[in-house]
């Protein structure tokens, strides 16, 4: 009994710790993973969260928007065809090491991050020619061909300057013990002091940021081991917010729950089905636009994820630059009567159906995906021409599959490398990304009106031009455009300045307790 | 003491047979299977020359046997390997993880042994009364249900409802770890340091991960204790005691329950595996960060060497277990001799 009284005075001690929390302490809960701690290698939006927070970038995003913004550059041009940009540094930013940021540190560390051929690394190798030292606070990236969006491509990590006196110039690192004294330090609003790799990492205010302190002034980041334990813990109040991911019927409970509020962020993750396009079934053209007129958007989108997503009528999101929603003006959505004149047209029938394996990957994109395609398939057998073979494969198994040519019909999800509507287009349609990503299409013509968007600046040419690709997409059909994500943030009513824009970049130094 | 060398001996030798197989069999799965580790880790904008580089730096463009016997020879230098994924050695995340494992497996049997031995004896004790029919559909009831069930059940209505105790992890977001962790165990750590309050949570948080998994498992050794206290009772020496007017409490728990454990120890062994196989399924639940959710995140990404490193882990641990149970069995059993 005297044990057991010891016990509870001590649990108590604890309970004690936990109610003199003072409000300058955040916890944030996801079930995302962290991969190697350096930019020249980690090659996901989790990560490079970390370092949004942690380094800065040449020039930023304002906070929720899409609209470019001076950091560790207070200015930046091009030249007259865009193969050259020039940035001028920020004066007197330094690591917290005391090392100052020069145009020699710039350079030195697109020079590692190149050469080290991370995951990551084509968005300087495909791009950068050279980085030339102007003057200490001057520093020119040349160009291998003109490209009019490369500050939005320079916002990406592999760009943010490394201190050359922390980072190991010859290999990448996995984790922060192998940095000197095992923090993680750069120019960013914040530093991490902690990390338990898959239980938490710990970020307190940079004190020499050159920026305007952050509110918070530290923020735990909690790993959970799926969507119910995280929801169950913001319930029991361990964690003040949660971000990526919840399922549909968590985030669709808690948005009725007065006690927490549910950001619905506009994201530019899409979904989308893909063909492979040079030897299978779908290489006829016309059967990928029957599949394109019997997909039906707002039947899945509410059956599956309960409205949360948003129906996609093109493969640039809605609300970027020149999108169309052609693929709502051709097929519509559950066209039946299109897609059986098509069917039919090429000699199939009730009794001679058009048959196909349609392949998704059933963890990968989290908990809904086999709904999705049961429902999808539904959808597609609305019309007893077609009958579909659904089959699965985990998502190692999956990528092999695609680049073996092994799956006529499958499921894929996108994030942008880059905020701009090339990186949605040329990425499935010009013949090299379309062959990285399993579909196989190729054509000179749609290359070179790649070729003209990424070297011109002229915003009516590449209007025009992004046009020209949308209303052939609906005739050649390479993909069909599924959904549009929304990015979902539930946290406390106290917490405020949850500013997550189409960039996905999400800033811990803008989020505030309400007082 | 010469007899109990060899049969220790002995028993060490038996184990590089099991491992050895355990090994093939886990290699030559995980090979055949769709997928490998250089698809699971490039993106989908790896071009096939990058792609390859990776597979011959990984050593998987070598035919499988050359694969199997580089690795038994690594197995021989007794080296793990390095993680195809990540770049650290097996033996790193390994070490981090498996304290956490260790600590909620012991914990879980803590409350299994706890709540299995005197239910079972309290049954054995009334045999064929309400009391014993309770227990023993309890026993029925908690061994039918599922591990991660269990732990969402009392998750929800410990955690949630109640607010009696944290839902995930191994502490509170507020302790930080690093300040005290030494060993891993959490609950040595923190007494090591003398931080009290931290040791509260560390206790806090493994609270509701045991209970899942020891009542899971108590069931057995509901009907274990039952069985052989049954046995027992019906012994010469109990009913002499009896007879000598012993009182019953005294004859049930401290003559009969006695020898009637004995066998229940020979079970702990066998047990103990059982409790490493829910801990997989308790660690996803209560986000607790030991060696079956490494086990899982790292089958997901095909990283073979370190899914190899932890089942060799894991069968080494059973062994030695197993091993040190049976030489237990020798010494509280004075009929064992080696």
């Amino acid at each position: 009994m005297k044990r057991l009284f010891t016990l509870l005075i001590v649990l108590g001690l604890a309970f004690s710790v936990s109610a003199a929390w003072a409000q300058d302490t955040l916890v944030y809960g996801t079930t995302d993973k962290m991969s190697d701690i350096d930019p020249a290698n980690a090659y996901d939006f989790h990560t490079w969260e970390i370092f949004y927070n942690t380094m800065d970038p040449l020039i930023g995003y304002v906070p929720g928007t899409s609209t470019l913004t001076p950091a560790l550059a207070t200015s930046w041009k091009a030249n007259a065809d865009s193969s050259e940009f020039t940035f001028t540094l920020r004066k007197g930013v330094k690591f917290t090491d005391g090392t100052p940021l020069t145009a020699d540190v710039v350079k030195w560390t697109i020079d590692r991050n190149a050469a080290l051929g991370g995951d990551p690394s084509w968005l300087i190798t495909d791009f950068v020619k050279e980085v030339q030292v102007v003057d200490p606070l001057t520093v020119k990236f040349v160009l291998k061909n003109p490209v009019a969006f490369f500050p939005q491509i320079v916002v990406n990590p592999p760009y943010y300057p490394l201190n050359p006196n922390a980072w190991p110039k010859d290999k990448w690192l996995h984790d922060m013990s192998e940095l000197p004294g095992q923090e993680l330090t750069g120019t960013g609003a914040y530093k991490i002091t902690s990390f338990t790799r898959d239980e938490e990492i710990v970020f307190e205010a940079n004190s020499s940021y050159w920026g305007k302190e952050p509110n918070i002034r530290k923020i735990i980041l909690r790993y959970f081991a799926d969507a119910t334990t995280m929801r169950l813990a913001l319930e029991n109040g361990e964690v003040d917010l949660v971000y990526k991911s919840l399922n549909p019927s968590d985030i669709s409970d808690l948005s009725k729950n007065p006690k927490f509020v549910v950001a619905k962020l506009p994201g530019p993750f899409i979904r989308y089905i893909c063909f492979e396009t040079s030897e299978s079934v779908f290489k006829d053209k016309k059967l990928r636009q029957a599949i394109a007129a019997l997909v039906n958007r707002p039947d899945f989108a509410q059956k599956v994820f309960l409205g949360q997503v948003s129906p996609l009528y093109s493969m640039i999101p809605t609300g970027m630059q020149y999108q169309l929603n052609t693929f709502k003006t051709t097929f519509g959505d559950g066209n039946v009567a299109a897609a059986e004149k098509i069917l039919k047209g090429l000699g199939y029938s009730a009794s001679n159906p058009f048959q196909f394996d349609m392949w998704y990957s059933p963890s990968h994109y989290g908990d809904t995906e086999a709904n999705l395609a049961e429902v999808l398939k539904a959808e597609i057998e609305k019309t007893p021409l077609v009958k579909v073979n659904l089959k699965s494969a985990e998502w190692a198994t999956y990528k092999q599959q695609w680049k073996n040519k092994q799956m006529p019909l499958f499921l894929l999800g996108w994030y942008p490398d880059y905020v701009d509507p090339d990186d949605y287009t040329a990425a499935f349609a010009g013949t090299d990304g379309s062959k990285g990503n399993g579909i196989n299409f190729s054509d000179p013509a749609w290359d070179k009106l790649f070729s003209q968007e990424q070297s011109t600046t002229n915003e009516a040419t590449r209007k025009g031009l992004f046009e020209t690709v949308q209303k052939w997409w609906v005739d050649q059909v390479p993909t069909v455009p599924l959904f549009q994500g929304y990015l979902i943030l539930v946290s406390k009513p106290n917490v405020t300045g949850i500013k997550i824009g189409a960039p996905l970049i999400f800033l811990y130094k803008e989020l505030a307790f309400k007082k | 003491m010469r007899h109990l060398f060899s049969y220790v001996l002995t028993r060490l030798l038996l184990a590089i047979p099991m491992v050895f197989i355990l090994l093939t069999l886990v290699f030559v799965v995980l090979r055949i299977m769709p997928g490998d580790p250089v698809s699971a880790m490039l993106g989908a904008h790896a071009p096939e020359k990058v792609i390859e580089q990776k597979r011959e730096e990984l050593g998987l463009n070598k035919p499988i046997f050359a694969q199997y016997l580089d690795y038994l020879g690594q197995i021989a230098r007794l080296d793990l390997g390095d993680s195809m994924i990540m770049k650290q050695h097996v033996s790193e995340p390994i070490l981090d993880k498996l304290p956490a494992t260790l600590e909620l497996t012991f914990f879980g049997l803590l409350v299994s042994l706890g709540v299995g031995i005197p239910l079972g004896a309290a049954a054995a004790r009334r045999r064929r009364s309400g009391r014993d029919f309770g227990i023993r559909l309890y026993a029925n009831v908690v061994y039918c249900i599922p591990v991660f069930w269990l732990g969402l059940l009392l998750q929800l209505v410990f955690a949630v409802l109640l607010r009696w105790f944290p839902v995930s992890g191994r502490t509170s977001p507020r302790v930080t770890a690093s300040a005290f962790s030494w060993s891993g165990f959490y609950v040595v750590d923190t007494l090591r340091v003398g931080n009290l309050a931290a040791f509260g949570d560390v206790m806090w948080h493994v609270i509701l991960p045991a209970v899942t998994l020891g009542v899971v498992l108590s069931g057995i050794f509901v009907r274990l204790t039952r069985a052989n206290m049954l046995d027992v009772l019906k012994s010469d020496y109990i009913l002499a005691a009896r007879a000598r007017g012993v009182p019953e409490r005294r004859v049930v728990f401290n003559h009969g329950l006695r020898n009637a454990l004995i066998p229940i120890v020979t079970m702990l062994g066998l047990q103990f595996s059982l409790l490493l196989a829910g801990a997989i399924l308790t660690e996803t639940t209560f986000s607790w960060p030991g060696m079956g959710r490494l086990l899982l995140e790292r089958i997901y990404l095909r990283d073979y060497p370190v899914i190899q490193g932890v089942i060799i882990v894991y069968a080494l641990l059973v062994s030695a277990i197993s091993l040190l149970v049976d030489l237990l069995y020798a010494a509280i059993d004075p009929r064992v001799k080696y």
